[in-house]
């Protein structure tokens, strides 16, 4: 009790901003702040009205008409952009602590594993999840891992819930896309036990046999429904797939392909199979887009990057180079930037964009390739990826511009909740990290 | 990459005979002089002839002159895995860890160090000089470090110290390698006693062959090699993450006396006063780390500051990588360190004159100072901030990268 009495006293006397709980009912207006809204020009001195988890209003402070029973806050100095969407991650699917106990994120006992779901192995109580949110990442697209030609199906999640029910941004249907891959990955995985992949040739092929399987699946089922009742009569449906189920999915381009692929010749497969069979895909990592930056745009393809600290670790990511975000920009590739996590850090997910800001993206294609293009990789621009009327009040408010190394990330909210504070200390060890030992950790005299 | 390389051909030839002037708006001297705004640097024959204000002193007229906005002594990264452990992770380019024995004190960094490898042309690139690199993680004592600076093409061209300190692993990892294939050690109780066995048997070495006519005591590799850890003529480099290793660490080396060097120190902000009191320089790990082991788990963003805090001397170094990517840029560690309270001349510090300190190089290398030898990285902004560049970097004087574009 005196913890919570504690808490209560630090958000009243620090946490002037936070929203008191029980307060969703009600309008919140965050005031006098420079806000990014990513679709329109940026709001040097705006107002940001949220009210039911939905932005309500935004604009510039002279001009937005604040409810009378709003809740006012005031964020001068500060800035407020959209939650961040992570368009590839493997948050709660590879949970902390990192022991084989809780690795879920790759079924190696096959390299065809589209009936697979992410949803069902995502761990809501992941600390990383926790410690995404003080990077300011609000939604992702959870994904099983690489060591399969096809990894299986991925969920696109909120971070904020108990369950994966709560997280889930579909609640039924298709609720995420299909994980594939080429290159060393599955090779590496299958080869030296003596299996299928141990060549690049027979990933493609393993590829191209599943999409056939599932186009004649798909005829059977047409032919099937297309006939009349009378017909059917004695005749059974063909038996139902689970695995070419997604696939047929792809087909019918309601369920994207996220296509795990580094070296120029992959993408090209990959691009080589799309004009084959047709299908919507996001090209993932994409090492060396710069190389073929023309023909993915031509391909109609889109790219999810990830941005390391130097290249190598593998062969097909030795030629990283962090000009890749501006290349691809440059010959309109619509452009996201991911972290792979636990690749890279979900802490640091701005300080990714920032480093293709400096090897020559623009501005405005990094905020972009932080936001709105995740959200239109996972068809979801109409609710989440920009601050507009009536999109969800996912936002996160930052100490500084979004591309110093001085920014913090001070708070970040879900649908109108507060699901992270940097003013209280628990949530703050999960942004510096040493969240588990938070009763020892050391207090720093305030510097001279 | 021909370019830079045709570059540092040509500069080699003219090597000592050019004479500079760096113009910064500011100069951060890692010396006593401190930061000085419009500073200009004086370098002839590959030294540091003078550093002060600008018009401090007459710039004569054959002098090259170059103006930037930022410049800092060229960083050193005291533990680095380039170099042994290549860009493309294949076997053909891994020579790190040798797992066939759990103690390999014999090894030498200097006879597996690629100074061709692409990671090292990426680390100049990023203002990398100086590195101090040394056998893996895997074994509990790995082998002997070395020295070296980041430009030229053989060993021999750029090594500055050899061996320059003695690498021994605690913790998980020495645990992995032998443990699962059912040898020892398979617990940290083997990994220390397998420590304390070696250092003692280095320590009767060291007498028997000073009591013995040396005819009559064959020469040990690996005595020999631990016998200069245990006479203090190299430091003790001591790998551990948890705060109990850390503690173990400290244990061993006050048992043998040694010139201990705390390596990793992950969970060190948890027993800081512990390592403050017995006063051991610390190289940190990557302060943006994984957490992909329990050892690692408890890592902050905080520990280089809390470290610094209560007058412990720390370098942040870049470790080891296992897989993508394959190195840490110290900058960008020492970056998220400032970021998370260390002050901005402490980041910079742990990366330049502290390193320098702790590895004994401080005489040559570390700071702007008359004398010393002119490796100087030149920034078009903050040095640390995340949009900024390198735009040129000296070795010895000499212009070895310049960015283009």
């Amino acid at each position: 009790m005196k913890i919570f009495y504690l808490l209560y006293l630090l958000i009243l006397m620090l946490g002037l901003m936070s929203i008191p709980a029980g307060a969703q009912d009600q309008p919140v207006a965050f005031k006098g702040v420079k806000i990014y809204p990513i679709t329109s020009d940026v709001i040097e001195n705006g107002t940001l009205v949220i009210h039911n988890g939905k932005i309500s209003a935004i604009g510039d402070s002279n001009e937005v008409q604040i409810p009378d029973m709003a809740v006012i806050i005031d964020v001068s100095g500060k800035i407020i952009m959209p939650g961040l969407v992570d368009s590839h991650s493997h948050l709660g699917i590879y949970p902390l602590p990192p022991v084989e106990a809780n690795s879920d994120g790759n079924e190696m006992t096959g390299p065809v594993q589209s009936h697979l779901r992410a949803l069902d192995a995502i761990n809501p109580a992941d600390p990383g999840i926790r410690s995404a949110l003080t990077g300011g990442i609000t939604t992702a697209n959870i994904m099983p891992g690489s060591g399969n030609v096809v990894g299986g199906q991925t969920a696109y999640v909120k971070l904020k819930g108990k369950s994966i029910e709560e997280m889930l941004i579909h609640k039924q249907g298709i609720q995420g896309g299909m994980k594939m891959a080429n290159g060393e990955n599955p090779k590496r995985v299958y080869g030296p036990k003596g299996q299928s992949p141990s060549t690049r040739m027979a990933i493609a092929a393993l590829q191209r046999i599943l999409f056939i399987q599932a186009r004649e699946y798909k005829a059977k089922w047409d032919q099937y429904n297309n006939t009349s009742r009378e017909e059917k009569t004695g005749i059974p449906p063909p038996a139902y797939n689970l695995e070419l189920e997604p696939i047929v999915e792809v087909l019918e381009r309601k369920r994207t392909i996220h296509f795990h692929t580094h070296r120029a010749d992959d993408i090209m497969t990959i691009l080589r199979l799309k004009k084959e069979f047709g299908f919507d895909l996001v090209l993932h990592h994409v090492t060396e887009g710069y190389k073929v930056a023309e023909e993915i745009a031509k391909a109609g393809a889109s790219a999810s990057i990830i941005t390391i600290d130097s290249p190598g670790g593998k062969h097909e990511a030795a030629r990283f180079d962090l000009r890749n975000g501006g290349i691809l920009e440059k010959a309109g590739v619509l452009v996201a930037i991911h972290t792979d996590y636990p690749i890279w850090d979900s802490r640091l997910f701005l300080r990714s964009a920032a480093l293709m800001v400096r090897e020559g993206m623009s501005e405005k294609g990094a905020l972009e390739a932080l936001t709105i293009n995740p959200a239109k990789m996972m068809q979801l621009e109409n609710r989440i990826g920009s601050l507009e009327i009536g999109k969800d009040a996912d936002f996160i408010v930052l100490s500084g511009h979004p591309f110093s190394v001085k920014t913090h990330v001070l708070q970040t909210y879900i649908e109108g909740e507060p699901v992270f504070d940097r003013n209280l200390t628990q949530d703050e060890r999960y942004a510096t990290g040493g969240y588990e030992v938070s009763e020892d950790y050391p207090i720093m005299e305030a510097n001279p | 990459m021909k370019n830079i390389l045709s570059i540092l051909m040509v500069l080699i030839t003219f090597a000592m005979s050019q004479k500079i002037t760096i113009i910064a708006d500011k100069l951060y001297t890692m010396s006593n002089q401190g930061n000085i705004p419009n500073a200009q640097i004086l370098i002839n024959g590959g030294k540091i002839e003078k550093v002060g204000e600008v018009n401090s002193t007459q710039i004569p007229h054959d002098y090259k002159i170059y103006k930037t906005r930022y410049a800092t002594p060229g960083f050193i990264d005291a533990h680095a895995s380039i170099g042994l452990s290549g860009i493309f992770n294949v076997r053909g380019d891994q020579d790190l860890n040798e797992t066939t024995n759990p103690n390999t004190a014999d090894l030498r960094a200097i006879d597996g160090y690629n100074p061709d490898d692409e990671l090292v042309l990426y680390a100049l690139k990023n203002g990398i000089t100086t590195m101090q690199v040394g056998p893996g993680p895997t074994n509990p004592i790995a082998g002997q470090a070395a020295i070296f600076k980041t430009c030229g093409k053989t060993v021999e061209e750029v090594i500055l110290k050899s061996p320059s300190g003695m690498i021994f692993n605690l913790g998980e990892y020495p645990k992995w390698t032998y443990g699962e294939n059912g040898k020892t050690p398979q617990t940290r109780m083997a990994t220390a006693a397998i420590i304390r066995k070696a250092l003692q048997e280095a320590k009767e070495y060291t007498i028997q062959r000073k009591t013995q006519n040396s005819e009559n005591y064959s020469y040990d590799t690996k005595k020999a090699a631990l016998a200069m850890v245990v006479n203090r003529e190299i430091p003790a480099i001591f790998s551990c993450h948890r705060s109990d290793d850390i503690m173990t660490a400290l244990r061993i080396g006050r048992e043998f006396g040694l010139s201990l060097i705390l390596d990793s120190v992950t969970e060190g902000y948890l027993v800081r006063d512990k390592i403050k009191k017995e006063n051991v320089p610390v190289l940190l790990a990557p302060t943006m780390q994984r957490l992909d082991r329990i050892e690692t788990q408890n890592s902050s963003y905080e520990n280089p500051a809390l470290l610094w805090d209560v007058g412990i001397q720390i370098a942040i170094t870049s470790g080891y990588e296992s897989y993508v990517p394959k190195t840490r840029i110290i900058s960008f560690e020492a970056g998220i360190a400032m970021a998370n309270k260390l002050p901005e001349e402490e980041a910079l510090r742990a990366i330049t004159i502290n390193p320098a300190r702790i590895m004994g190089i401080d005489d040559r290398l570390g700071s702007i100072e008359t004398g010393k030898e002119a490796d100087i990285v030149l920034f078009d902004g903050e040095p640390l901030e995340y949009l900024t560049h390198v735009t040129h970097v000296f070795v010895n004087g000499q212009l070895v990268y310049e960015r283009e574009d």
